[in-house]
């Protein structure tokens, strides 16, 4: 009953073809997708709301976990000797203030 | 289509699946979540958090769509007790543990939790820290007595074989908390551990984190965890566990996990160098416990 999909999933090429799970999620086969995105909802007049994007397209899956991936690019800064001293007046054993403390904290 | 029953939140998609539910049994209000990973290559319901949350509460009826995308909670009471639970090789341990430390203080009975499986991954806090980090912040809102993450056996990927048991007294009154100086680094901990490897791993790990935070502070205090035997789990592994403690009692921290071909002193430094990150990052709450900052309250607001 929904008109969502304009245009059908031709199955037994999805099947038979030799297409990845990723591609067929991405709706690459089928180009009218991209077409919609790019169209917006000028073009679509099926609906009155159209998904702008549709949700994670399955490469990378967003996973529910609570640290942060470390990326050793990021913290590649590190080796640099002016940002480690950039950050001693945060320990008890650094001067009060010799940089302007980024977060404003007032000192004692 | 029928109309919705009134009395039940409905939820899409299988992010934030852990505080819904969690919230859900605090509240004490129903639960359906759907679209679970629906267009997803390996659709439904991962792991097997819901049969954990069944065990430590009571009276909770669980309902899982045939293809597992669709879920509904009718929550229970929480009861607490002696619980045994053997986490799937999918999740470590932390994934399972983070929303029973929501659940336990509220508890009927003091809890007492066994789980099994991996104790420290990429994805979710290992137990070091949880035990370090997590356990210390909830002593802030009351909890003292009791309150205990004992690590008996680790387990690293990917086959775990780690055990931990967790012991929770029940709070009658939560204590407001309001922490707003960040204080200066005053002191440096760290737990370093090798399992099914070479011993000295977890020294070498200790030197390499030393030569990057002994220029801060002389009080490092990093500990060599040895587990030997049975106690060491199923799999080779090692990683390095690091918090600072600030004047007021602030904690940050940082780990780092072992990894294929990439030497200890390696995983040493990218924890180091986190932790600076996370220091220099400062005012904001530790990510350690960010995710406990969800309040009921909160909940009941946004979803009026």
């Amino acid at each position: 009953q929904h008109s969502r999909r304009s245009k059908r999933k031709d199955w037994t090429k999805l099947i038979y073809s030799s297409l990845s799970p990723e591609v067929i999620l991405r709706d690459d086969v089928s180009s009218s997708s991209s077409q919609d995105r790019i169209s917006g909802p000028a073009m679509d007049d099926g609906d009155f709301f159209v998904v702008a994007r549709k949700a994670p397209s399955g490469n990378d899956e967003e996973m529910d976990m609570t640290k942060e991936m470390q990326s050793t690019e990021d913290l590649k800064e590190w080796e640099d000797e002016d940002l480690l001293d950039s950050i001693r007046n945060l320990f008890i054993t650094g001067d009060s203030v010799p940089h302007p403390s980024p977060k404003g904290i007032d000192d004692d | 289509m029928t109309q919705p029953n009134p009395g039940i939140l409905h939820f899409h998609g299988h992010q934030y699946l852990r505080h819904r539910l969690v919230l859900s049994i605090l509240s004490g209000k129903s639960v359906r979540i759907d679209k679970i990973r629906s267009d997803d290559k390996n659709p439904g319901l991962r792991g097997c958090l819901l049969r954990l949350l069944e065990r430590i509460t009571n009276g909770t009826i669980i309902e899982i769509s045939v293809t597992g995308t669709a879920v509904l909670l009718k929550p229970g009471v929480i009861t607490g007790g002696q619980v045994m639970h053997d986490c799937p090789l999918s999740r470590s341990i932390g994934y399972f543990l983070e929303p029973v430390i929501m659940l336990a203080p509220f508890a009927k009975k003091p809890l007492q939790l066994t789980l099994r499986g991996i104790t420290s991954d990429d994805y979710d806090l290992s137990v070091d820290l949880i035990r370090t980090v997590t356990l210390p912040h909830l002593q802030l809102f009351g909890l003292s007595e009791g309150l205990e993450l004992r690590i008996k056996k680790r387990g690293s990927p990917p086959l775990g074989g780690g055990e931990v048991q967790f012991l929770c007294p029940v709070v009658k009154q939560v204590k407001t908390l309001n922490f707003v100086d960040p204080g200066k680094i005053k002191r440096i901990r760290g737990i370093s551990h090798a399992v099914r490897v070479n011993p000295q791993f977890s020294n070498r790990m200790i030197e390499a984190s030393r030569s990057v935070l002994n220029r801060y502070i002389p009080d490092i205090y990093l500990y060599s965890d040895v587990y030997k035997g049975e106690d060491s789990g199923k799999s080779p592994g090692y990683a390095l566990t690091l918090l600072a403690e600030s004047t007021t009692g602030a904690m940050h921290c940082a780990e780092a996990v072992s990894q294929p071909g990439v030497p200890p002193e390696d995983i040493a430094l990218t924890a180091s160098r986190a932790l600076l990150a996370e220091i220099r990052a400062g005012a904001k709450m530790l990510a350690g416990v960010e995710w406990a900052n969800l309040r009921p309250e909160q909940f009941n607001s946004s979803v009026m």
